[in-house]
């Protein structure tokens, strides 16, 4: 009874797409996803704006404070909630629809987030939590602030155990069998998303009596180092999420197949083993650690950058091979074959080549001499739009122009298809000035973080305005990309032509060597995960436990 | 033959008086990680010598178990304090360590654990995990320095290794003994 209930599940999926239920899942967390966008994406301009010296903002909502919103809402709620409407559409479609207590546990999750995030928000809006992204000490927000961060975090592991309990049940049922490409890349995703938010739980627990007065004093290196174990992995989520779409989707899209299936389940494994280690690069120039403990830390974070070039080599092996295929000559002109006028392909193609300077800076960054010249200057801020900002979001944005389609059995419209063009274009163009110029100011010396001052008229400080005019161009010209994306996904939504959309998942090559079964013991690779996030951390927390200072109050700066 | 080649180059690199220098730099780096990668080079070098040799494996080690006393004797050799203070003051005893631990403890585990069954193989992973939790203790605790070479807080540092080793071991001695393959596999 049971294998027939699920073939015909099967078979109606396959005719009719995702189930209402599950639909209604993904299209609520997109809706939010959009509407994060939309608000954050204003209040990027304003912050552009203001740092060309265009736009003074008025006390009672400054340029900090701007920060701050955009940064929790396009960091926290619309790439999370695009993430998880993502993969839960996945998850229902390669897994014959969702098991009602996996989509009882993804309502509780979403509750959850949203209750959240109205806490977190409405510290932010009164003044109260105006403590930059990043939230760690010795700055201190308003408690409410993160209890608002705690009940983010419970809807996420609920959604995370959701992903577990039907990734589990699939494999009951399909003993032996690889769970699909797709729903492996969710796997990882969630596994991920669960163990990189236990340290920020951690930290958050810490700061809770800090800010309610309960203990006068907390441990900032402490405090900033379980931070970054959760803030880096959060990075490589996006990178994850983004790498499904380049694997799996853009060859269906272009009319290829997959390169090597064992290659992509190594790809996701490695990121998730070395990814939580990895973000301690982030405090490269911060005191109280050893140099040669430092040094030692660059070759975990640069071990993240293999994964990557193995996804460059495959990635441009399936164009050239689907395009030669179709006729494609040369060294170079096979790339005039490849579908440049479908959103579906241009988008995600472009966020890929974004990601070679933007690889190239992480590299930057993760070294110790280097890091120096660029830390805390608008270089890093150039580098977040070109790797989040674009590798991760124009994928998103590409991922939308079939996923909405899909679970609102609608279609894209060539019209649709031209617009999503155009916002792709002006998303491009918009991100090399803004990024672009962020990377030279920050190389000149510009501070990040900062609203926009002259510094008394300094003559250095001067010299980097008009670098920042492009910043606002830039910024201006993102926020019509943000306008029409957000307008796109709701069109696709509510009003395109009804119809059916598939979901495009390319198969691997035809004579392409069988997997082996050991990619699929996700218990072993969790354990080799601990491991390294034991050795990677086991030194630097130690020393700040052990050898800690003082301590710090709370400080409210703004 | 490719991870022979891979093994004997690791070695080589590891060998490198510059990173040997790095990492016996740090306690925590010279016990838990370059020992581990000594371990695994000779592990990957294995392949050659069981390929060249295997009368000499099938004479000496035929069910594993010589094979694994041997190596659970040079881990716990390399575990005792003293004897990474040696290796680091004596040139005789880091001479010992390059050859001891590829080759008289990465070959033998190679040989042995595909020799011994699964009841043998969690007993091994249990005492490690017992002795690993008794080290971190011991580290943790000693209020004096046991290697002259070494700061307190480094020590306080490898003890902390030694627990979450332990750790890592106990919730994969758990999974095993809690997840059932057959129903997945």
């Amino acid at each position: 009874m049971e294998t027939a209930k699920t073939t015909f599940k099967e078979k109606a999926n396959k005719a009719l797409g995702i189930s209402p239920e599950d639909a209604l899942i993904s299209k609520s967390y997109l809706i939010v996803s959009f509407t994060a966008l939309l608000l954050g994406g204003l209040l990027g301009l304003l912050q552009g704006l203001n740092r060309a010296g265009l736009l003074e903002l008025p006390s009672w909502f400054n340029y900090y404070q701007v920060l701050t919103a955009h940064g929790i809402l396009l960091i926290l709620v619309f790439t999370a909630f695009f993430t998880i409407g993502y993969f839960y559409a996945v998850l229902s479609h390669c897994l014959g629809g969702l098991l009602p207590k996996v989509r009882k546990m993804a309502w509780i999750g979403f509750g959850m987030k949203i209750f959240g995030f109205v806490l977190a928000v409405i510290p932010i809006i009164m003044n109260e939590a105006t403590v930059m992204f990043t939230f760690y000490p010795p700055m201190a927000a308003s408690p409410i602030f993160y209890f608002g961060l705690v009940f983010i975090v419970l809807g996420v592991w609920m959604l995370a155990f959701g992903a577990f309990l039907q990734v589990a049940n699939w494999r009951k049922n399909n003993k032996g069998q690889h769970v699909p490409i797709l729903a492996y890349f969710a796997t990882g995703v969630f596994v991920l998303l669960f163990f990189g938010s236990i340290p920020v739980t951690i930290e958050v627990l810490m700061i809770i009596p800090w800010a309610l007065g309960w203990v006068e004093t907390i441990n900032v290196m402490l405090a900033r180092t379980l931070f970054w174990a959760f803030g880096h992995t959060l990075v490589n989520i996006w990178y994850l999420v983004a790498v499904s779409a380049w694997y799996v989707v853009v060859p269906k899209i272009i009319g290829g197949r997959r390169f090597s299936d064992t290659l992509t389940r190594v790809v996701i494994m490695l990121l998730v083993v070395m990814n939580i280690p990895g973000g301690f690069h982030h405090q490269i120039v911060d005191p109280g650690i050893a140099e040669s403990v430092k040094y030692l830390h660059v070759f975990m974070s640069l071990a993240i950058g293999f994964p990557s070039l193995m996804t460059a080599y495959a990635m441009f092996s399936v164009f050239e091979k689907t395009a030669r295929k179709k006729g494609g000559t040369g060294i170079f002109s096979w790339f005039k074959k490849l579908p440049w006028g479908d959103v579906r392909f241009l988008a995600p193609m472009i966020a890929m080549i974004a990601f070679i300077p933007g690889g190239a800076g992480g590299i930057v960054q993760s070294m110790n001499q280097l890091n120096q010249v660029v830390h805390n200057t608008m270089w890093v801020v150039g580098h977040f739009h070109i790797t989040l900002g674009t590798s991760a979001v124009l994928t998103f944005f590409g991922i939308c122009y079939w996923l909405v389609p899909y679970i609102s059995g609608r279609v894209l419209t060539p019209k649709m298809n031209k617009l999503g063009v155009i916002q792709t274009i002006f998303w491009t163009v918009g991100m090399i000035f803004m990024s672009g110029s962020m990377h030279w100011v920050g190389l000149l010396g510009s501070p990040r973080r900062t609203s926009y001052t002259t510094y008394s008229d300094n003559a250095t400080a001067l010299s980097w305005d008009p670098y920042l005019m492009f910043l606002a161009i830039g910024g201006t010209l993102l926020m019509i990309g943000v306008i029409i994306q957000v307008y796109a996904v709701f069109n696709m939504m509510f009003f395109a032509p009804k119809g059916e959309t598939e979901f495009p998942i390319a198969k691997a090559e035809d004579d392409a060597v069988k997997t082996p079964y050991w990619t699929e013991r996700w218990g072993m690779i969790i354990v080799v995960m601990l491991l390294l996030v034991a050795m990677g951390y086991v030194i630097p927390i130690v020393e700040f436990i052990v050898n800690a200072p003082p301590g710090s109050p709370p400080f409210k700066t703004w | 033959m490719n991870q022979f080649i891979i093994g004997l180059f690791l070695l080589l690199f590891l060998a490198l008086p510059p990173v040997a220098n790095l990492l016996e730099s740090i306690m925590i780096m010279h016990m838990h990680m370059q020992m581990p990668l000594l371990v695994v080079s000779g592990f990957l070098i294995a392949k050659y010598f069981l390929r060249r040799f295997p009368n000499f494996f099938e004479k000496w080690n035929q069910n594993g178990i010589p094979g694994i006393m041997l190596f659970m004797i040079i881990m716990v050799y390399w575990m005792i304090p003293r004897t990474m203070d040696d290796a680091l003051t004596l040139q005789s005893v880091q001479i010992f360590k390059f050859i001891s631990l590829p080759f008289l403890a990465g070959i033998p585990l190679r040989d042995s654990w595909k020799k011994i069954n699964s009841i043998a193989k969690n007993a091994i992973i249990i005492s490690f995990t017992i002795i690993f939790f008794a080290m971190g203790w011991l580290y943790i605790k000693w209020p004096d320095p046991l290697c002259n070479n070494y700061l307190l807080i480094e020590q306080i540092t490898l003890g902390w290794g030694f627990m979450t080793m332990a750790f890592c071991m106990m919730i994969y001695l758990a999974y095993n003994a809690f997840v059932d393959p057959s129903k997945y596999e």
